[in-house]
């Protein structure tokens, strides 16, 4: 019995690890790289739109856009979504990146690799913020390539490239930080349905679709206080963004993915695994 | 110091208790054969102990800790159910993963070392979902072997295999108590196997312990019976009543308990006119000592 050691890892030691494992899970998952297409592909999706032919009366269609950025941002917060075009933006990186999350998670509990990592030193904790930080990196990494599809497809279409670089800039910072929060929040609706794959799907697609802020929108109007929310940041990075708009982004991000994450752990701790 | 002590243990699921003040005591370096009936609380047990479940009541420690301190919970290994694999990964990226949770060192060679153990060092390349069910056993013990842990909780690891298989994870199973210094807890319907490699066990019903011994005191408690046949059975079991107190028939041969003279049985019976046919004496042994205290805890 002397001749046995326990070494006890640190919190840096555990998160590491964690971290090794997911972001290793990650990079050999094909998964990982279908969503990052599928992003690159949206944004071709949305312009292809523009100059469609109805082969009925062969009336060509309005285009959604005719400045290559409004794929990415919208020209002003708009809460209130009257159409698609208010809608179609860098924003459904987050819808997908919902799914996506909800797979990687799923699979941990699908496969029952969940119980090797809770059987040894791994806390509830941990797992919590190593998802969701594996999830913040794959939508970051999604807004990328959505970003290099836009630029690819408004080459194609011939778009106008038109924009304040400044406030383009810092709408895809915002943008890419507010991944962070919706981790958060996808992280903490897979370890609630944890039992019920397709439900944390659903949950995650319903969420992500900001559903419930662009309801809420349609009774507050374009009011800022919809800023607290992810869909409500993120929709506030737009392509009139100034700094504050980074800062609201980073604020609005932390805090909701520390809520997520605290009250996940809480969630994970009081009850069983599976 | 005990590898695994808990006292007064309880955990229930919708009112009913699947762990029921449990107590148990496993020594370091024990192989601890974990017996009782589907549903009487063996699995949940060992999930306890791996944390998967909360517990309502109780204290597991682990080499003397609280069995949520991470020092100790790195040196545990366990195969709750199945390996815990992804299906679509190779072996070796499923056992990579694993060394980087536990942050060892040399991962390559801590995977050949385990893949060495479990006899399957040539299929590391293999995809987890194209292995038997022989093999994923195999691969989840070499999983839970990862980091040379102190302490391994196999669930019903030697279900569903054949006989070539079992015979391979009870040479595993010993080997790694023995040139390991492992203590292993598994759970096993399969006690005939169970009882070739235990060194102690424990026996659970309705999610109390009811006894819990070393292999040696079982041996102590087995009672000795010589079995035999003769070609009126009947008659030979009506004249062996009226000297010997526990005289059964059971399995087309005649039983008599608490007696270890054969060649007595064999006079007496010549005296009363009853030829032995076929004579042997024997020891109760693990699984007929488990279904006879399960029956008088039913009664």
């Amino acid at each position: 019995m002397s001749g046995i050691e326990f070494k006890k890892p640190t919190f840096p030691e555990r998160i590491r690890g964690m971290l090794g494992v997911d972001f290793y899970r990650l990079f050999h998952t094909p998964m990982f790289y279908i969503f990052l297409g599928i992003a690159a592909v949206i944004p071709a999706m949305i312009l292809g739109t523009m100059g469609m032919e109805n082969p009925q009366t062969g009336a060509v269609a309005e285009p959604l856009y005719t400045n290559t950025w409004n794929i990415v941002a919208a020209q002003s917060p708009l809460y209130v979504v009257n159409s698609i075009a208010d809608y179609a933006n860098m924003n459904m990186v987050f819808i997908f990146g919902g799914i996506m999350v909800s797979i990687f998670i799923g699979h941990d509990y699908k496969s029952g690799y969940v119980k090797q990592i809770f059987t040894t030193h791994a806390k509830k904790q941990d797992y919590m913020i190593s998802k969701a930080l594996v999830g913040a990196f794959s939508m970051a990494c999604m807004c990328i390539t959505y970003l290099l599809g836009a630029v690819g497809a408004g080459i194609f279409a011939g778009t106008s490239f038109k924009v304040n670089a400044g406030s383009l800039i810092i709408a895809i910072l915002s943008k890419m930080i507010m991944s962070l929060g919706w981790a958060g929040l996808y992280t903490f609706l897979n370890v609630i349905f944890r039992k019920y794959f397709g439900i944390s799907i659903a949950s995650c697609f319903f969420f992500g679709t900001g559903i419930l802020i662009i309801g809420a929108a349609a009774i507050l109007g374009n009011n800022s206080i919809l800023n607290i929310f992810l869909y409500g940041s993120s929709v506030f990075a737009c392509l009139s963004s100034s700094i504050i708009t980074l800062v609201v982004c980073l604020i609005c991000s932390l805090v909701w993915f520390l809520i997520y994450i605290t009250a996940g752990t809480k969630i994970l701790s009081k009850c069983d695994v599976y | 110091m005990n590898a695994i002590e808990i006292r007064n243990l309880k955990k229930s699921f919708r009112g009913m208790y699947a762990v029921d003040d449990l107590c148990m005591t496993v020594p370091v370096g024990a192989i601890y054969g974990f017996i009782g009936e589907n549903g009487s609380g063996k699995s949940t047990t060992e999930k306890l102990i791996c944390g998967h479940l909360v517990k309502e009541s109780g204290e597991i420690r682990l080499f003397g800790k609280d069995y949520t301190d991470a020092g100790v919970r790195v040196r545990v290994g366990a195969l709750i159910e199945n390996a815990g694999c992804f299906p679509n990964s190779t072996i070796y990226h499923n056992l990579r993963m694993q060394t980087i949770n536990l942050g060892l060192e040399n991962p390559d060679e801590e995977i050949d070392r385990v893949l060495k153990i479990v006899r399957m060092e040539e299929n590391a390349n293999l995809k987890f979902k194209k292995c038997s069910l022989g093999m994923k056993q195999r691969i989840g013990i070499a999983m839970a072997l990862l980091g040379e842990p102190a302490l391994l909780i196999l669930d019903e690891p030697i279900n569903g295999l054949d006989v070539d298989g079992m015979k391979i994870m009870r040479e595993i199973l010993v080997d790694i108590t023995k040139n390991y210094g492992c203590t292993v807890h598994i759970s096993s319907h399969i006690l005939g196997e169970l009882e070739k490699i235990a060194t102690h066990y424990g026996i659970i019903r309705q999610g109390k312990m009811i006894v819990e011994m070393t292999a040696k005191e079982l041996e102590g408690r087995a009672r000795v019976f010589v079995s035999l046949k003769t070609k009126d059975m009947q008659g030979a079991k009506k004249v062996l009543c009226e000297k010997y107190d526990d005289v059964r028939e059971e399995e087309d041969f005649i039983r008599i308990y608490d007696v270890d003279d054969a060649g007595e049985i064999v006079e007496f019976l010549i005296k009363n006119g009853h030829i032995v046919s076929e004579i042997k004496k024997n020891k109760i042994g693990l699984e007929e000592y488990y279904i006879e205290l399960m029956s008088k805890k039913r009664r």
